[in-house]
């Protein structure tokens, strides 16, 4: 499947036009060399047309369950990684705001971590997911910010509560920021595409077995092909969360991003 | 009807239908068989373009006691390629920077270095004490790249893989003394020589006591404490009691904390004693209560406050960047000018290779900097640097109170202190002298 993550780098509607163009070519390709061989098989067949209608429609609604299942797979994987990169946000933001209470120099000195950690992923780590690379300097800018925080020694109780606080929020944060990256290479698995594809295949090629006029054919098997592509396109387009302009983008790290730079 | 069209599908084709039907399809074929390679043109936004990048390492101390002050020269150097990238690029690539975390350990640097180089980078930026720099040299020079380096620096070294953007004793140390016995820096005559104890200091105060004695001058005492040391409070009595004027201080990193503490403690007034410090900028001051601070002075090429048009969109730059809090200061200036020589020197070539580089860089460059016109000295691969003086504020920057009339030119082998050392690196490299010892007595 790596072959094709190229498609990911075009623009959402030319990935579309693609798939769309694709499928309708290969149909209309088909059509016209593959189909006269296809005919043989049902052309002294009495109601050829039923039989295959029959059996279009018995497959159609498989096909269809499949389809309509990997889609909700994909947009959850979709959905659970955006929320996942909002909840990480949100710890950042309330680790920022806690270690912006404490004293100087190492209030300033966790605060400017943690932006360095922010910008790090929006400007270095984000690029990188859109690749399928999980990026692991962010781990480095999280040791750092490790080390000074528990480097803190708190003096007052308030501090000590404080300071109870911020370790907590922490953990949270490590804890989104660790199923972030386990989901750069969340993606529905191979063996599912294989089966989604032959599925479209043996599709296309039961529209082949009808008998209609050319014409007919060109355009109702068309808009068929074209919807399976659309279908096709939606699934591709929503899975590899990271990738594609269909993809989790970093805006909740540029909105925190932005407040911490005002700051 | 369905018959009737079996019947008519059965029929055989015409010469026309048959061309007609053909031509169609082997369209709809091409179409097909081509769209990949239409449309693999096709690019979306953020992307960065097709060639390969040209990959820099940065050799930095994100973790431990270094860290503190390395972090921010990473993100100089990143902002420095990310401008370059947002330009253009370099050659017509983009520059792809990766740092791996040396750990504030000497050992992990020739280490890092070497992943770098495999991983394939063309020119190695960073490295902070002088003890990482010599760590990484016997690396840089197996393997042919350029390190670009820069800190401040005792001198007495020249390496042909070294591209040295920091102040010299010559550029630095010599004129403290210069201008501390100077009417305008109150014509101090007992100087106390303050440092910790490892190679740099121990240097720069030999260079330092060579050149008082050119002046007449001697110190009027001379102490190394260890990296990290805090009990300042037997040492400040000690300065006392030796009736320094004032103290040359070359203590680095948390140990400042402990002698500005104790300084205070002792209630030594800064006007009357000043402590001047060669290893304290904007970043340092971060972890010292300017309470404590307020008034001594510090010796540096680059001062965040310096009021020039070019500093201030820097440093506004810089700041809208990384964080309004965030500071520039010496060393940062000085790397972000080795980046845009780097560059120049690339360009110059039109090639990544090391030798093209290093002779582009021999023809001579400059580079207007937020700093001030900076020369890379072809001879010394070193950089021209201006003497300034910067009296602490309570806002934590500095009220520049001197500055050179001009940029100094770099001398890393002074002849005060080396005798018959000197280096060429466009005619013969390094001409050795008679050994020096550093400890020896003046």
């Amino acid at each position: 499947m790596h072959n094709f993550f190229w498609v990911y780098d075009l623009p959402t509607e030319t990935f579309a036009i693609l798939m769309i163009a694709v499928f309708v070519g290969f149909y209309w390709a088909g059509l016209i060399f593959l189909r006269p061989i296809l005919r043989q098989f049902v052309k002294n067949t009495r109601g050829a047309n039923d039989i295959v209608g029959y059996v279009l429609s018995c497959f159609c609604v498989f096909y269809g369950l499949l389809l309509g299942l990997i889609a909700v797979t994909a947009y959850q994987n979709a959905s659970e990684t955006s929320a996942n990169v909002t909840h990480e946000a949100a710890a950042l933001s309330a680790l920022f705001e806690d270690v912006s209470r404490y004293p100087d120099p190492y209030g300033q000195n966790l605060r400017w971590i943690l932006r360095d950690y922010t910008r790090y992923t929006i400007k270095y780590a984000w690029p990188l997911q859109r690749r399928g690379i999980v990026p692991v300097d962010g781990t480095i800018r999280v040791q750092a910010f490790q080390e000074k925080l528990i480097d803190f020694q708190p003096a007052t109780p308030a501090q000590e509560i404080l300071h109870a606080e911020a370790l907590r929020l922490f953990n949270t944060f490590l804890e989104h920021r660790r199923m972030r990256l386990f989901s750069v290479n969340t993606a529905i698995p191979p063996v599912m595409w294989y089966v989604v594809i032959l599925g479209a295949l043996i599709n296309i090629a039961m529209v082949w077995l009808f008998d209609m006029k050319f014409v007919t054919h060109l355009l109702l098997g068309g808009l068929l092909s074209a919807y399976l592509g659309t279908m096709i396109f939606l699934i591709a387009a929503m899975d590899h969360p990271f990738r594609g302009e269909v993809s989790v983008t970093a805006e909740p790290f540029e909105a925190l991003y932005k407040h911490m730079v005002e700051e | 009807m369905g018959q009737q069209q079996v019947t008519g599908l059965t029929r055989s084709l015409s010469r026309r239908d048959f061309g007609r039907h053909a031509g169609a399809a082997a369209t709809l074929a091409a179409a097909q068989a081509f769209a990949p390679f239409m449309f693999v043109g096709c690019r979306p936004t953020g992307v960065p373009a097709g060639r390969k990048p040209i990959r820099v390492g940065l050799l930095h101390s994100q973790t431990g006691t270094m860290a503190i002050s390395e972090t921010s020269l990473r993100d100089v150097e990143l902002f420095a390629f990310e401008r370059i990238n947002a330009t253009g690029g370099l050659l017509g690539r983009q520059i792809e920077a990766w740092g791996p975390d040396t750990k504030s350990r000497t050992d992990l640097y020739p280490k890092r270095a070497g992943e770098l180089i495999d991983w394939g980078a063309a020119a190695l930026f960073g490295c902070w004490t002088s003890s990482s720099r010599k760590a990484v040299l016997p690396v840089i020079e197996e393997r042919d790249r350029l390190l670009f380096y820069p800190v401040q620096y005792e001198g007495n070294e020249s390496s042909a893989h070294v591209v040295y953007g920091g102040m010299v004793p010559n550029q630095q140390v010599m004129p403290v003394i210069d201008w501390l016995s100077s009417p305008a820096g109150g014509s101090m005559k007992k100087i106390f020589l303050l440092g910790s104890d490892y190679v740099f200091p121990r240097t720069a105060n030999f260079v330092a006591k060579k050149y008082m004695a050119t002046k007449g001058l001697r110190p009027a005492g001379e102490m190394y404490l260890p990296l990290g040391y805090r009990d300042f409070g037997p040492v400040v009595g000690l300065i006392q009691a030796s009736g320094a004027d004032c103290v040359l201080s070359t203590i680095n990193g948390d140990s400042n904390i402990g002698l500005f503490d104790s300084l205070a403690a002792a209630r030594v007034d800064p006007a009357k004693l000043p402590v001047m410090s060669t290893s304290i900028a904007e970043d340092e001051l971060r972890n010292l209560l300017p309470e404590n601070v307020a008034g001594q002075l510090a010796a540096s090429c680059y001062f965040q406050s310096l009021p020039t048009e070019e500093n201030r969109r820097w440093v506004a730059h810089f700041r809208s960047e990384f964080g309004h809090d965030r500071v520039t200061g010496d060393p940062l200036e000085p790397q972000w000018g080795l980046v845009h020589f780097w560059r120049e020197a690339v360009e110059r070539a039109g090639s990544l290779d090391t030798e093209a580089v290093r002779a582009a860089m021999r023809e001579g460059l400059t580079f207007a900097g937020p700093g001030g016109l900076v020369r890379l000295d072809p001879k010394t691969q070193h950089c021209t640097r201006y003497f300034r003086v910067g009296r602490i504020r309570t806002d934590r920057q500095f009220d520049i109170v001197h500055q050179s009339d001009a940029p100094i030119d770099p001398d890393p082998y002074p002849q005060i202190a080396f005798p018959g050392w000197s280096c060429d690196w466009t005619e013969g490299g390094i001409t050795r002298g008679p050994e020096v010892s550093i400890d020896g007595d003046i």
